[in-house]
């Protein structure tokens, strides 16, 4: 990009800049809509194989009510496995932080636990949580703990070391030292693990829901299937999309909110 | 208080920092046998080349380092005491500042730490900001501001518990030559006002010289002390001090006892 492309994007209001960065991403769905639609229309492709968008949009609409609840559904325990997947993944950064050779004991562990594939893991958490909705929340919580973990651990250790000495002369407490200095040091860090494990609390909730549910997206595609229902199974993909795309969003604007200082939230790239 | 007047505010005796060395590098001494008093109010300036120990020095009265061997007091007592009775203000070659933290936030953070009220506070830094030339940019982000400014907080942040002894490793190092002037000029009118008694590393005798009443020579391997310099030139001191011929006189003598130290060592 030219330098006065850049400066033209900073010059812009705040609305204008929200809209400039959505704008080739709109135009491009647009376009692929577009040629999908008339791609499928042309070649006469039979619905079950691949819908066309139309369809997927009549089978969301129409299935909204029922579409809806399973995606709150997938959405609750997407959330609370995130929220607690990612609680004892913090927690346990910290811990690494502070103790290396807690580190060195069990990071081995850690690093093992995320490479179980969930297909795996899934039943057997299953297995000792019951059918219910606890089941579905322990296995998103257990698939989105690991990235907060290493991310928290890299953070607090990555503040500056002047830094850490103008905390020592001005004769700091551990406790001063860690939420004044260590912990903001580590925000972006942690901003980066929490982005990743909102996204992995979707896909946990959906395949947990996968193994064995009665509600829930993961439920929707799977009876879709079933009765080459392909338009609803499509319109469920979107919903989940659409789910982890708001999720998403919603952890970067927590993160444009409590770290504006940061370079990567500069106005200018 | 427990110091006497006649007693010094900082005094090392026969002071040694060895580090030990890495990884079956053999170890370094980075001072030996170092003796010097600094008097209250005093300020003097510590020049050498690279790696004589100045920082060392500095960061031992801090309690940033423990010698290997001799004496320490900082306003009459070890360092760590000092330290935790916030005694001691540091200002760092690189600012240092918070990044996540405004400018008027960055300084009041020692007053923070030490449990001072809000209100209390942040009227003490403002106070700071006006006084070190920064005054406007309380609600700044740090990297929003020149490496000056930016030094000029740092500068406010370590005044703001009022410590009796300010310490600075090269807080002008990186700045070019018209800045440097005149934060000189305002260091020297700020020290004197305040009374403050400063250490001060520099590698410019021009700037040791204009802001001192001594300048400490020393030379690396093993760091050592080997001339202080007396500065008698009157306070207080503008900018047109350095036109005088013994402020010349002075830098001349500098330059020569800092060359002489280091053929010595080259020997
Ligand atoms: N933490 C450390 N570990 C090992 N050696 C060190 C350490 N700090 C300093 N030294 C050594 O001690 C000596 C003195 O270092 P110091 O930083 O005090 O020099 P200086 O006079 O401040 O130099 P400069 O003018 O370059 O800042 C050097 O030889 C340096 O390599
Ligand atoms: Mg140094």
């Amino acid at each position: 990009m030219t330098i006065a492309g850049k400066r033209a994007r900073f010059d812009r209001s705040r609305l204008g800049e929200l809209l400039a960065a959505g704008l080739p991403c709109a135009i491009t769905t647009l376009i692929l809509l577009v040629v999908w639609e008339v791609a499928v229309e042309i070649t006469g492709v039979p619905a079950y194989f691949i819908p066309a968008p139309s369809r997927i949009w009549t089978a969301f609409i129409s299935g909204n009510a029922s579409l809806g609840y399973h995606t709150a559904i997938t959405a609750f325990e997407a959330v609370a496995g995130f929220v607690i997947g990612s609680a004892f993944g913090a927690l346990l950064g910290i811990i690494f932080a502070y103790s290396r050779l807690v580190a060195r004991s069990l990071m081995p562990y850690v690093i093992a636990s995320n490479t179980i594939p969930v297909v795996a893991i899934a039943p057997i958490i299953m297995l000792w949580f019951g059918s219910g909705i606890t089941a579905k929340v322990a296995v998103t919580a257990f698939l989105s703990f690991f990235p907060l973990a290493l991310n928290m651990m890299k953070g607090l250790q990555s503040y500056d070391r002047t830094v850490m000495e103008v905390f020592h002369v001005a004769a700091a407490t551990p406790a001063q030292r860690f939420f004044k200095m260590r912990l903001p040091s580590a925000l972006p860090y942690v901003f980066v693990g929490l982005k990743l494990n909102v996204t992995f609390s979707v896909i946990g909730a959906i395949v947990a829901e996968f193994i064995q549910s009665d509600r829930g997206l993961g439920f929707v595609i799977m009876t879709a299937y079933r009765t080459l229902n392909m338009p609803r199974l499509w319109a469920a993909m979107l919903a989940s999309a659409l789910l982890g795309i708001f999720l998403f969003v919603l952890v970067a604007a927590i993160e444009r909110w409590l770290i504006p200082w940061h370079s990567s939230m500069r106005e200018t790239p | 208080m427990t110091d006497t007047t006649s007693s010094p505010l900082v005094s090392f005796r026969g002071l040694d920092v060895v580090f030990a060395g890495e990884h079956g590098t053999s170890p370094v001494t980075a001072l030996e046998n170092v003796s010097l008093d600094i008097e209250a109010g005093q300020f003097v300036s510590l020049i050498g080349p690279s790696g004589c120990g100045k920082s060392t020095l500095l960061r031992v009265a801090a309690d940033l380092i423990c010698p290997s061997a001799g004496h320490v007091q900082v306003a009459g007592r070890p360092p760590a005491e000092a330290r935790l009775r916030r005694e001691i203000g540091f200002v760092f070659q690189d600012s240092a500042l918070l990044e996540w933290r405004r400018i008027l936030a960055n300084v009041a953070l020692p007053l923070e730490l030490q449990g001072v009220a809000q209100a209390e506070r942040l009227a003490k830094a403002r106070a700071l900001l006006e006084m070190v030339g920064i005054a406007g940019f309380e609600n700044s982000w740090p990297r929003q501001l020149s490496g000056g400014m930016r030094q000029r907080a740092s500068i406010a942040r370590a005044m703001s518990t009022s410590p009796r002894v300010m310490l600075m490793d090269e807080p002008f190092g990186a700045l070019d030559q018209i800045t440097r002037d005149r934060l000189n000029l305002e260091l020297s009118q700020i020290a004197e006002r305040e009374a403050m008694t400063v250490v001060f590393v520099t590698h410019s005798i021009q700037e040791a010289i204009f802001l001192s009443d001594k300048v400490v020579v020393m030379t690396p391997r093993p760091g050592r002390i080997t001339h202080v310099i007396d500065v008698d030139l009157p306070h207080p001191r503008g900018l047109e001090v350095r036109e005088t011929d013994r402020f010349i006189e002075l830098c001349r003598l500098g330059e020569r006892l800092l060359s002489e130290g280091f053929h010595d060592n080259r020997r």
